[in-house]
């Protein structure tokens, strides 16, 4: 930032000179980091590009020919019905799955955070969903949802809360809570750390104060650990919301998008459209709809993460 | 301490064990279905409503694995590809993290927010143009074709967590080690990297964990069975009329053990690596 403010009080001549000096003396820092920024670009950025511009054209899987179409493609979208469903089925898939993450990873963390034995033991085994594969965690889901063989089924009927088995995944109106109750089981690992971490960096004697002055449990929680953990809480679920909001291995695993759509998101959508029908253009113009939706979460986390003016 | 207050105090504690306990069962409930299911019989698997304790545990299914599944294939290539993007992924993050930690240049700081724009930007939204750029450099069905983007997505989280790691170190040290005659990658392998030790073993474990797990970049880049990684696999035995439960769980269990060893003996580097964005000390 210095040397930026440097050069501004300079004229335009001696400012070329010096950015050329300043390219000089620096020419080893800037030659290694050109693997990471050439390779950064080729890999995300050019795909970026590329994917607007295949938006802008019609190129059928069937051909290698492409039609310019400019922004036929996005016509074509915000008029049809399936999109506006599309955003309703991803937000309530975002909205449930972020909610449940939070609140089980918050009370596993309130839970941990004390003097317990073994809390090694227990922070290793409710790390383990996070860290295993998504497609194994789905088909784990998908065994104990089975309609006729499934744990689940087995569990209820024991209970005597159902009387015969119920399917979950080829139901229409409920297969999508199916899905989400395995996302929210992947995802509730990184909350519960990310909150324990947190809660012990509360400094201890805010409670010891607050117990001198008889605060019930709920009211240390609700006026102490709450308010103290607000910016990790804010921090947790937002990036929780880009995970849930991008979550495809989990979908792709489970129904694939069905029954009859109900469980396809955007993201889902973008690979049944881009990928499985090899429609490019279509599903190009549904990723770039895709970045806006990024780019608005990575504009809100930057924002707090860079609050302040903390240093980089 | 009063006796009443101690008395409340351990009532306590049984409560929280209690809710730990229940939470715990809660989240293993799953790992439960898959393991208890890999030691029933065929006919057992296929009963309805399921048993909750197999009646006859068998170890038929771990048996028979090895010649009905591919499953070592499928094991050596999730290996092929972690290690891959681990070390595509350093040889990219180390320089660079380390040039940002010992230099102030003009665009270090667009570079480091370049790279945590990255970081966000999910790979399923980039996947329609990674296929079209994958296939332009005839990549498709290589093994580079998933370790290439999966490094791409791990760097980020690489480049920050080994920038924060390089600046602890002091600059007294590598000057001092300089004058006695080590040369610059002397001093990086032999003075900075053994310093860094959590940060590079949490940076690496990201990477091989992030390369094991993912399903989208093999299912889409790699049609070729004889690539499949673990997830691709199992995925693969999803049928769309008769899935093979027995086989495919036991697949899956095969599947998560590496990562079990993992965890067992890298927790507190994992969990260091997943707190380091999120809290701030």
């Amino acid at each position: 930032m210095s040397l930026a403010e440097e050069y501004s009080t300079t004229d335009g001549e001696s400012r070329l000179s010096q950015s050329v000096t300043h390219l000089k003396r620096n020419r080893r820092a800037y030659l290694l980091i050109a693997p990471a920024a050439v390779f950064l670009l080729a890999v995300v950025g050019y795909p970026i590009l590329e994917t607007f511009r295949l938006s802008l054209y019609r190129s059928p899987a069937d051909s290698t020919i492409e039609t310019f179409v400019g922004l036929q493609h996005y016509a074509e979208i915000v008029n049809s019905d399936i999109f506006y469903r599309l955003l309703w089925q991803t937000g309530r898939w975002v909205l449930a799955g972020v909610a449940g993450k939070t609140l089980l990873g918050l009370l596993i963390a309130v839970h941990l955070k004390g003097d317990i034995k073994g809390r090694k033991f227990f922070r290793t085994a409710f790390l383990i969903p996070w860290g295993i594969p998504y497609a194994i965690s789905a088909v784990v889901f998908r065994w104990i949802e089975h309609p006729q063989f499934g744990y689940l089924n087995a569990v209820l009927l024991k209970l005597g809360v159902i009387e015969q088995g119920i399917g979950i995944l080829g139901n229409p109106d409920i297969a999508w809570l199916g899905v989400v109750v395995a996302d929210i089981w992947i995802g509730t690992p990184f909350m519960a750390i990310i909150f324990l971490a947190g809660l012990q960096s509360i400094p201890q004697d805010l409670y010891e104060a607050a117990a001198i002055d008889g605060a019930e449990r709920w009211h240390q929680f609700r006026y102490i650990t709450l308010p103290q953990l607000k910016s990790v809480i804010l921090m947790a679920t937002l990036l929780s919301t880009i995970w849930t909001f991008v979550s495809f291995d989990v979908i792709w695993t489970m129904t694939g998008g069905g029954p009859i759509s109900t469980t396809a998101t955007l993201v889902i959508h973008i690979y049944q459209v881009g990928l499985q029908n090899g429609n490019l253009g279509l599903g190009a113009a549904y990723s770039v709809i895709g970045f806006l939706f990024l780019l608005l979460f990575a504009i809100v986390y930057l924002r707090v993460y860079t609050r302040g003016g903390d240093e980089l | 301490m009063t006796m009443a207050g101690h008395g409340r105090t351990s009532l306590r504690r049984v409560r929280i064990y209690g809710v730990l306990i229940a939470l715990l069962g809660i989240m293993m409930f799953p790992f439960y279905a898959m393991f208890s299911s890999t030691f029933k019989p065929e006919s057992e698997i296929f009963s309805a409503p399921a048993t909750l304790v197999p009646s006859d545990p068998s170890v038929g299914a771990y048996l028979d694995v090895w010649t009905q599944t591919d499953v070592v294939l499928w094991v050596a290539n999730s290996f092929v590809i972690s290690l891959g993007t681990v070390v595509l992924t350093l040889l990219l993050a180390i320089p660079a993290a380390y040039s940002c930690a010992r230099n102030d240049f003009v665009g270090k700081r667009t570079f480091l927010l370049a790279v945590l724009v990255v970081q966000m930007f999910a790979p399923v939204v980039l996947i329609v143009g990674l296929f079209d750029v994958i296939t332009q450099f005839g990549l498709f069905n290589t093994y580079l074709a998933v370790i290439i983007p999966a490094a791409a997505f791990t760097l980020p989280f690489n480049i920050w967590m080994l920038y924060g790691y390089f600046k602890t170190v002091p600059v007294a040290l590598e000057e001092s080690a300089r004058i006695d005659g080590a040369s610059q990658l002397q001093v990086l392998t032999k003075i900075v990297l053994p310093l860094t030790k959590p940060a590079l073993v949490a940076s690496i474990t990201y990477t091989f964990l992030y390369a094991w797990n993912r399903l989208l970049f093999v299912l889409t880049f790699l049609t070729d069975s004889g690539k499949y990684n673990i997830p691709r696999g199992v995925f693969s035995m999803v049928g769309a009329l008769q899935t093979d439960w027995r086989m495919m769980l036991t697949v899956s269990v095969i599947g998560i053990i590496p990562l079990l060893i993992l965890f067992a003996f890298l927790e507190q580097y994992i969990v260091a690596g997943m707190t380091a964005g999120a809290v701030k000390e």
